[in-house]
């Protein structure tokens, strides 16, 4: 009886290895949860043909967007954890949408594998040209002088730019008015027109229009200067101690794919965006390869975000109701 | 002059050999999934964008150019013959392309939309040349309270866009108005009217409403009446435009293309005003508006040279700001990034042969359109001659797959299928869909930008006043609603627009 045990057991083992050590052996979908074009969707579609060429499967993306990223996530928590559904899961749907929407159909951390992170783009705090501040300590001058006077802008509300702006504000001990648009670019025509005051916008979309000078930035959120603005101080050195605000995104399997399929992964997608021309169209869209490099280390990065983003939502009242 | 150094530039870009066969590839491409119901640009050129990787960036952008503009042109095509808008802006095309094709003159309304497109096409793409670095600022002069004013302006025409009763109207405008509720509120973040659905978390979309309440409840009309089935194949009497169909053309072609041209750069909303607004304007002065929804060539005309001007001059404030004005012009920008172009002001001076090269390549496009499209004329119109028990079921597909194609997602599908039978209810009732759809397409940025702007002002109403443009708009609101409402008015306006 032992016997059989055993052998049933080595047999099953057998298996699973000849599983593991198959895969792939069909195509992969990765979901991209937001529609085409945006920044998530191209960051998929540049690791694709990569992975595809390494894995020696299709590697399809697919986009499913709708309810701030929930629906593609939720399709991905709810698949087979075989490592033929793939998504990229993002600071939305893993840190910020759990204390955003009541009945979040999915956990954030058990319902996942995060297999590697691929994508940080920090924010920058960006002013209109008329505004008087030119620093940081001169902007929270001016909005403590004039309370409730001065507006910022965000892509949505619930969106990273405006989770800043709220941080900047529990910090600083100031009261500015926020102003949701839908999506970034009409936010920033308004900050061009200087219909409203600042924004916190990733950088990638800033850039151009402050190298252009049509409007001014004074700080980046990251806690270590960008590569890309090296003169621009960061909020922690300009006197917010801890800020620390970054844009990210990266490819995540269903909660209990393999261990050996999620290694795999892992070190594929790190030799996709260690190749040279997908580092540099990353670096164009303002991403350097992220430091977080294990699965490991990227599940304990989503934890400590998913809990920071909890704390702010809860303390700056961002959560509808 | 500088603007001809630089058309010459553009021209010297764009006329290569590999330019010119990536805007072929382009508006082919376009045209192809213009046809194609609920096929949009924005899905083709997402699935088309990592292909663009390997180009060099200016081919890129003129193929993806080429697919805007050339969707453009084949929408219109669905739009008059079967009564499908596959486009926000080809909605009102239906109106009256579709009355003509029943009348067998499907040719000169094909004829007359590809003309009037090629024509609006060649003046924006002018006005693009000339005038894109002052245009771009007035864009910028438009903020939300303007906005919420044009939009006001829009609505209150949208009554005339029917030719029923004003009752019927003005409910359609506010069942539209309702459905356009539905979804995430922009500024709260709050879910109103979804019903813990997720699918309805960002809205119901556009073109799956369009594809119920036009082509869904067409198709289910008319298996209704089995007896006037081949009324409109057999009664093709000629392809082209005829001497009075000419005269009476190129007034709306010349009002659209320059309302169609300023709207266009509006990045909030303006280029979807533009079809409707050339519509009511024609409507309005046109001494033939009793023929308006009865197959009138202007209404045609007007608003297909509109959208076509609106398209291109929708590129000003993605080639002078780096502002996307809609979904396609959103995905160039990320096709921009991908190449390492940071779409922004800077693009003009620093990569002068990529702006003047696109500038180029769309007056060559147009004409490569105008080029394709004239002839195939004949073949669209064989097309009618299909007999319907294959003709319908295989709209029927390529609408569920279109529709499909949104985002992936059968729910769509459904809510299609939901819109159809509504549509059909509405055919019955003898109610108006056009007036619901701009009420749908209006709602939601009216509201969007009205509570914005109070927030803007906090919360005091007189910002609408205050700004001289807004306040223009709202003086024309009132004129407009005076007009539609006084008494005596309105009986000569039910004599003229009732139709029997």
């Amino acid at each position: 009886m032992m016997r059989r045990a055993l052998a049933a057991l080595a047999l099953f083992s057998a298996a699973a290895a000849a599983c593991a050590q198959a895969w792939p052996t069909k195509p992969i979908r990765l979901i991209a949860p937001y529609a085409a074009g945006g920044p998530i969707d191209i960051s998929a579609r540049l690791i694709a043909p990569k992975l595809q060429e390494a894995l020696g499967q299709p590697v399809i993306v697919e986009n499913r967007p709708g309810a701030g990223g929930n629906i593609g996530a939720d399709l991905v928590a709810k698949s087979a954890p075989d490592g033929y559904t793939l998504v990229i899961g993002a600071i939305a749907t893993h840190a910020i949408n759990p204390w955003l929407f009541s009945g979040l159909p999915y956990d954030p951390i058990k319902d996942f594998r995060h297999v590697a992170l691929i994508v940080q783009v920090p924010n920058v705090l960006v002013v209109n040209n008329e505004l008087p501040a030119r620093s940081v300590g001169e902007l929270i001058a001016l909005a403590k002088a004039q309370p409730g006077k001065l507006d910022f802008a965000s892509g949505s509300t619930g969106s990273t730019g405006h989770l800043a702006g709220e941080m900047f504000k529990l910090m600083t001990g100031t009261y500015m008015v926020h102003i949701p648009y839908k999506g970034a670019a009409p936010a920033v025509a308004d900050l061009m027109a200087g219909r409203v005051h600042l924004i916190f916008d990733n950088l990638a979309s800033a850039l151009p229009n402050v190298k252009a000078g049509k409007v001014r930035a004074i700080a980046v959120t990251t806690r270590q200067r960008s590569a890309f603005l090296p003169e621009l101080p960061t909020l922690d050195e300009s006197g917010l101690r801890g800020f620390d605000m970054t844009t990210w995104w990266g490819v995540m399997a269903p909660g209990k794919t393999p261990q050996a399929v999620v290694e795999r992964l892992h070190a594929e997608v790190f030799r996709a965006l260690e190749s040279p021309d997908v580092r540099q169209r990353l670096r164009a869209m303002g991403s350097e390869v992220p430091a977080v490099r294990t699965p490991e280390a990227f599940t304990a990065f989503v934890a400590s975000e998913l809990k920071t983003y909890g704390d702010l939502v809860k303390r700056s009242g961002a959560k509808p109701d | 002059m500088e603007i001809f150094s630089n058309l010459l530039l553009g021209f010297q870009v764009a006329l290569t050999p590999f330019n010119l066969l990536m805007c072929l590839v382009g508006v082919l491409l376009g045209t192809l999934i213009g046809v194609l119901p609920g096929v949009g640009p924005v899905a083709t050129i997402a699935m088309l964008l990592p292909i663009t990787f390997n180009l060099n960036p200016i081919g890129a952008l003129i193929m993806l150019a080429g697919i805007y503009y050339g969707a453009q042109y084949g929408g219109s095509t669905t739009a008059i013959l079967v009564n499908l808008p596959g486009e926000s802006s080809s909605v009102v095309t239906c109106l009256d392309g579709y009355q003509m094709a029943r009348q067998g003159r499907a040719g000169p309304a094909l004829a007359t939309a590809a003309l009037g497109s090629f024509f609006a096409g060649c003046v924006a793409t002018l006005v693009v040349a000339m005038f894109a670095p002052p245009l771009a600022e007035v864009a910028l002069k438009f903020g939300p309270a303007e906005y919420f004013s044009l939009m006001v302006l829009g609505l209150v025409a949208a009554v005339v866009l029917a030719h029923g009763s004003l009752l019927k109207a003005i409910a359609m405008v506010i069942l539209g108005l309702l459905l356009g509720l539905v979804g995430t509120d922009v500024n709260s973040g709050v879910l109103r009217f979804a019903f813990n659905i997720s699918e309805l978390a960002d809205g119901i979309g556009f073109v799956t409403v369009a594809m119920g309440m036009f082509g869904l409840a067409e198709i289910i009309t008319n298996l209704e009446h089995t007896e006037t089935r081949e009324v409109f194949t057999s009664k093709v009497k000629h392809l082209w435009p005829t001497k009075e169909d000419w005269k009476r053309l190129w007034g709306p072609v010349l009002r659209g293309t320059f309302l169609g041209s300023a709207l266009g750069i509006l990045p909030g909303g303006g280029a979807l005003l533009a079809s409707f607004g050339a519509y009511t304007l024609e409507k309005k002065v046109s001494k033939y508006s009793h023929e308006f929804g009865k197959g009138a060539i202007e209404g045609v005309a007007a608003p297909e040279s509109a959208n076509n001007a609106g398209a291109q001059t929708s590129f000003i404030p993605l080639l002078t700001l780096g502002i996307p004005s809609n979904a396609v012009m959103a995905l160039m920008i990320g096709a921009m990034m991908i190449q390492g172009i940071a779409p922004g002001p800077q693009v003009m001076t620093e990569r002068k042969e990529l702006f003047w090269g696109m500038i180029a390549s769309m007056w060559v496009g147009n004409l490569m359109l105008v080029v394709l499209n004239l002839p195939l004329i004949g073949m669209w119109i064989k097309l009618l001659t299909v007999p319907y028990r294959i003709l319908y079921p295989s709209i029927l597909v390529f609408m569920a797959i279109g529709v499909y194609s949104l985002s992936n997602n059968p729910f769509d599908v459904f809510l299609m299928s939901i819109f159809g039978l509504l549509g059909y209810v509405c055919v019955k009732l003898e109610c108006e869909p056009a007036p619901m759809i701009l009420g749908f397409i209006l709602g939601p940025l009216m509201e969007e930008n009205l509570r914005r702007a109070m927030l803007l002002s906090r919360g005091d109403p007189m910002t609408f006043i205050q700004k001289p443009i807004s306040a223009g708009f709202i003086i024309a609101s009132v004129i407009l609603l005076v007009i539609i409402a006084l008494p005596a008015l309105r009986k000569k306006r039910e004599e003229v627009f009732v139709e029997e």
